[in-house]
């Protein structure tokens, strides 16, 4: 589904992501694990075209989409969540979720009819799937920092993604809060069908849901593989489980 | 049920204000007829600047170029040309909404400070060419005696003409500001980024969203010669573009009628002041710097936090 | 249409012109580097120095007056920003871009009526000093002796912002300031007081500008509008908080308005924001490096 092949991107003089090779097959979970620093954000930001990349190719079932604007990728069916909370901090939840919605179904070009008509179904099931509906009216920016997190992945359903991309799902997170997002993540990835990228720090949270793994170092792709080919093999050992 | 008593009580509110407003002319004096007049003409200006600056998060700095445009267009038409007057009423919202999409073509490709500065300077291209066409828009002179349709020419009934045209316009704007556009519009404010990732093409609505601010300013424009039967080039002069900037702060950027009221206390300020000292802009400067300091939500705002603590919290911590 | 002498002539009005506005805009670039405030009330300050001029030139007989003014004004402007910022500004600089903004907008509104209530709002003129009057002859063409020597200040006051910046302690400060305020705050600098400095210093440019364009123009009230307006475009085109941006800027606003003025002078100022408009076409954010 999704090919990132040879990918780089710097900023100044240093190589921030070096040559990255990723592939996510249809109805997969893969994880991107590496120390701070490796470049899992920013390849984040360049498969969703925040940035764009220097040399390489990133395909998305088949199309080359290195060069399109971030809103353009979002229609192709990639969408993503934030490490730091990225919201509407001054709109309601209903509304945070309600601006991804109208925007998918192209309705956000209506002038004259009230938006409390639109989309108000889709909104709710989504703001239901993750469990805020019962804080729809709340302010976004009044909420605790686990829910303005889920509320992030809320937003990112409201385009119907078949890519849903998650950076750091979980930081900052309480235990409690941490597990429910695991099982919503693993609800997503089985009810609705959803190929999921994330990245994570946490390696139980990354061995309890991922299917493949793809570990970054300063920048560069060391392996991408399964479960246990990730954990057996000697370099990532030595770079980062180890190290750990 | 709480909630839908609180709103029958407001909209009973704002239908007996429009009411009074509305026999204002059988008891008040001419001259308050006058002012009110052109405390509704402001009004529709500073609100058609916060949707871009208070809705839009845009820095829109020069936003009286398309008052100014308006109202030149209407002028221009109703004086140069023999075309029947409601084509000049119509062309001056539709000028200053052209001049909205080309000047807003060019700023948003860039962003805040940036955004502003081009679009001063571009503004004030405009200024300078209205300024100096001594010829066409009689330079710093303006127009005077613009003719109006004997139906509107009396301040009375020029009064209700305004005062009807700014219902109309107030009630499509809070359409507006409520459609998909208007919370299109206010994501991007509060994050445009994430609204790329969303799908929203920003720079398209940010441009969409001035042409509609412009429209409205435009419709101010022309009220403005229906009230004054005159035009000034200092319409388009930067200075009232700030000046309307601090109505909206004044009375609250983020919220629906702050600006109507910032415009009252400016537009109610400079005319009685202005009776005792020539000094009005040394006035305006400590009103604004005390707004600054003590209410930098502006008047509205203030009312509001103390309801809805939850919208202020949401922004500190942004 | 035109001789080669008038154009030559002209050239050098253009030149010596944007001089003015180079010394003008070189202070405001300064603070919007350091502070990242486009200061509005940098046009005002502008204003009380060429006001400042004509009072102390008032004073004196003969050509001290100007010579004196040339000192004393910009240190009063310096003096007046200095008041205003510690007083006021200061407090603010943890408060959104649009709100400090509009609060150099206030204190533009407030010092612009304070002119008016000191000086009145008759036109002033002030006479240069009799070592710069008349004209010469250059290229077959006359030229006055003030424009030559505002030619000749520019580049001193150029090299002189540059010494500051590059060889001063509190000038190495407030560049690295401007590129990362937090680091400076790490060293142990007050951070507080290098933006007051900067600011001070910003504003003492304006009042040399308006000290030196005394001679030239009428002093009148509204010239501070004039003035901003134009300083914010050529710092634009410039490239913000850019110094050799504030001179490039200034050369091709100075340049096309005079030249504007000779072809065709009902809209010579409409020339300069056609060239803005074309620089910003090509390169939106400036045509130097914006330190930002």
């Amino acid at each position: 589904m999704l090919q990132v092949e040879g990918v780089t991107k710097s900023f100044d003089d240093f190589m921030a992501v070096n040559g990255a090779n990723l592939t996510v097959n249809q109805g997969e979970i893969v994880a991107v694990i590496g120390p701070n620093g490796a470049g899992k954000t920013t390849l984040f930001n360049l498969i969703t075209g925040a940035l764009k990349r220097d040399k390489g190719r990133i395909l998305f079932k088949g199309e080359d989409i290195s060069e399109l604007p971030p809103y353009e990728i979002c229609k192709k069916g990639i969408t993503r969540s934030y490490q730091i909370v990225n919201i509407f901090p001054r709109l309601t939840v209903f509304e945070n979720v309600q601006v991804a919605v109208l925007s998918y179904q192209r309705r956000s070009s209506n002038l004259f009819r009230p938006a409390q008509s639109f989309a108000v179904k889709e909104t709710r099931s989504i703001l239901e799937s993750v469990g805020l509906l019962n804080k729809e009216k709340n302010i976004a920016g009044s909420l605790s920092h686990g829910d303005q997190k889920i509320l992030e992945i809320a937003i990112a359903l409201g385009n119907e993604p078949e890519l849903l991309i998650l950076d750091e799902p979980t930081a900052g997170m309480s235990p409690e809060e941490t597990q429910a997002t695991i099982d919503l993540i693993k609800r997503l990835a089985t009810g609705r069908g959803l190929t999921i990228l994330f990245c994570e720090h946490d390696m139980d949270i990354v061995f309890s849901i991922a299917q493949s793994i793809m570990v970054m170092r300063h920048g560069e792709t060391i392996i991408q593989g399964g479960l246990e080919e990730v954990r057996s093999n000697k370099e990532v050992q030595e770079a980062y489980l180890g190290g750990d | 049920m709480f909630k839908s008593i609180v709103r029958t009580k407001w909209f009973a509110v704002v239908a007996a204000i429009f009411i009074l407003l509305f026999i204002l002319p059988l008891f008040a004096p001419r001259f308050f007829v006058y002012i009110f007049a052109l405390i509704y003409v402001t009004s529709l200006l500073a609100m058609s600047l916060n949707m871009v600056v208070g809705y839009g998060g845009m820095f829109q700095f020069h936003h009286a170029v398309f008052y100014g445009v308006g109202a030149y267009a209407v002028a221009l038409m109703l004086t140069k040309t023999s075309l029947p007057m409601w084509v000049g009423f119509i062309a001056g919202p539709i000028a200053a909404a052209i001049t909205g999409l080309i000047i807003g073509w060019f700023c948003v490709r860039l962003t805040r400070l940036y955004f502003g500065m081009l679009q001063i300077s571009l503004g004030s291209l405009i200024w300078a060419i209205v300024f100096r066409w001594y010829s066409f828009t009689g330079g710093d002179d303006g127009i005077h005696g613009v003719p109006m349709p004997s139906m509107i020419s009396s301040l009375n009934s020029s009064y209700y003409f305004i005062l009807i045209i700014l219902v109309v316009c107030l009630i499509l704007m809070y359409m507006i500001i409520k459609s998909p556009f208007g919370s299109t519009l206010q994501a991007i404010r509060d994050n445009s980024q994430r609204c790329e990732a969303v799908g929203i093409n920003v720079r398209r609505y940010q441009l969409g969203g001035i042409v509609v601010a412009t429209f409205f300013a435009g419709v101010a424009g022309v009220l403005f010669v229906v009230l004054e039967k005159s035009v000034f080039a200092e319409m388009l002069f930067w200075v009232l573009s700030l000046e309307i900037f601090i109505m909206c702060l004044l009375g609250g950027w983020f919220t629906f009628a702050g600006p109507i009221l910032g415009a009252a206390i400016i537009v109610a300020l400079r005319t009685f002041v202005g009776r005792y000292t020539e000094y009005w802009t040394l006035i305006l400067g400590v009103i604004l710097i005390l707004v600054i300091f003590f209410l930098p939500e502006g008047v509205m705002g203030f009312f509001q936090d103390l309801f809805k603590p939850g919208a202020k919290e949401a922004v500190e911590r942004k | 249409m035109f001789g080669p002498a008038e154009l030559i002539s002209q050239l050098l009005v253009g030149i010596s012109r944007s001089m003015i506005l180079f010394i003008v805009c070189a202070g405001l670039s300064f603070v919007l580097g350091v502070l990242r405030v486009p200061n509005i009330a940098h046009g005002s300050l502008y204003m009380i120095g060429a006001f400042t001029t004509f009072s102390i030139t008032k004073m004196f007989a003969g050509s001290a007056g100007f010579w004196i003014a040339l000192i004393v004004a910009p240190l009063l402007v310096a003096v007046v920003s200095l008041v205003a910022e510690r007083a006021l500004f200061c407090h603010l600089y943890e408060r959104e871009h649009l709100m400090l903004l509009l609060f150099t907008f206030a204190i533009s509104l407030i010092l612009g009526d304070l002119v008016k209530i000191v000086w009145g709002a008759e036109y002033k003129s002030v006479s240069a000093p009799a070592l710069l009057k008349g004209s010469i002859s250059l290229f077959g063409a006359s030229f006055p002796r003030y424009n030559l020597f505002l030619i000749l200040v520019g580049p001193l006051v150029a090299i002189a912002i540059w010494l500051f910046t590059n060889k001063t302690k509190i000038g190495k400060i407030s560049r690295a300031a401007a590129v990362d305020r937090e680091m400076v705050g790490v060293l142990g600098i007050n951070v507080s007081w290098v933006f007051a400095i900067a600011f001070v210093i910003g504003c003492y440019l304006a009042g040399v500008g308006g000290a030196l364009v005394a001679p030239t123009v009428s002093i009148t009230l509204g010239m501070d509008h004039t003035l901003i307006i134009e300083a914010f475009l050529i710092v634009i085109i410039g490239g913000l908080g850019n110094m050799w941006g504030a001179l490039v800027g200034s050369l091709i606003f100075g340049i096309t308005h005079s030249f504007g003025v000779l072809f065709w002078p009902q809209f010579a100022i409409v020339f300069p924001y056609i060239a803005v408009v074309i620089v910003l076409l090509l390169r939106p954010k400036g045509l130097l490096k914006s330190v930002w």
